[in-house]
């Protein structure tokens, strides 16, 4: 993994759960947020110089809050939002994490973020896996991961 | 003076979050009016009095840079501040602000960072803002 790059997607996925999501991420986990189970997994791709993906995949009950903080509700809004918020979140870390990748000012596209399966962790052939973090919050986890398709990031 | 806001995207969340934001921002507000794609945004424009548009970049059926192009094309909308609201960045995205003269503020930003914007982009006075304003500052950003 691309320690640089690592840094970036950490620094990107905590300042967002927060900004966003008025959630405060850890970096160190307890037992009961490593054994949560697999809860929803958004996918957002991109193109430029370097084609790849990122994924977020959440861990736990952490989707009906974050939902509900991002839009000021007191109650959890339906499956559909739901799934919505987490698009957002991942749209927001790749926009970041994508001026990391090669020159700060090179052009990338997004996809509309992909919603997969909870449990759908990436394999082998979906490229290269250059940065991976893990965060705790609140009950639960968040599993954020950079991969590379095709191209060179900057050094 | 009070805006009437139309906000474009094709996140129901994101456009939640953008409504609260201006409801905080004390900013002096009207109707604020959503659509989830820029051919939706061009119909409520052709209908209703519209101050500013807040548009999205990557959305389906019609995009922001799409729908901000018809909004210049057409003598009776072309002076409608526009500022864009987006996630991505970069020199064409840029260049592209600039030649539809829009404004740009990137995702996420704080409700200081979108009133600024807005107030540098229509017009209205930081005074006209303040005076509505119930917002306190820090610890609340989007």
């Amino acid at each position: 993994m691309n320690k640089r790059i690592q840094t970036a997607l950490s620094q990107a996925a905590v300042s967002t759960f927060e900004s966003m999501g008025f959630l405060l991420p850890t970096r160190e986990l307890d037992e009961r947020q490593l054994k949560a189970p697999a809860e929803a997994s958004v996918t957002v791709a991109f193109h430029g110089p370097v084609h790849g993906a990122l994924q977020v995949r959440t861990f736990g009950r952490l989707l009906p809050v974050l939902t509900a903080n991002m839009m000021g509700l007191m109650e959890a809004p339906s499956a559909q939002l739901q799934q919505d918020a987490l698009g957002e979140i991942a749209n927001v870390i790749c926009g970041h994490i994508v001026t990391f990748l090669t020159e700060p000012d090179a052009v990338y596209s997004l996809d509309s973020p992909k919603v997969s399966g909870p449990a759908a962790a990436p394999g082998k052939e979906d490229g290269s896996l250059e940065a991976q973090v893990q965060l705790g919050i609140e009950d639960g986890r968040t599993v954020v991961e950079l991969r590379i398709f095709e191209g060179t990031l900057a050094p | 003076m009070a805006l009437n806001i139309l906000i474009v995207d094709d996140s129901a969340v994101m456009r939640a979050m953008i409504v609260k934001t201006l409801q905080i921002s004390g900013l002096p507000l009207g109707e604020l009016l959503q659509a989830a794609n820029g051919q939706e945004g061009l119909e409520i424009i052709s209908k209703n009095w519209i101050d500013l548009v807040l548009a999205d970049i990557n959305m389906p059926e019609m995009n922001g840079i799409q729908m901000i192009e018809r909004i210049r094309e057409d003598s009776n909308t072309a002076h409608i501040p526009v500022l864009i609201v987006s996630s991505s960045s970069g020199q064409a995205l840029s260049d592209a602000v600039q030649r539809l003269g829009a404004g740009f503020i990137h995702k996420p930003f704080t409700p200081e960072q979108l009133r600024n914007q807005i107030i540098q982009i229509t017009g209205v006075s930081d005074e006209q803002a303040y005076t509505n304003s119930s917002f306190s500052g820090g610890g609340f950003d989007f």
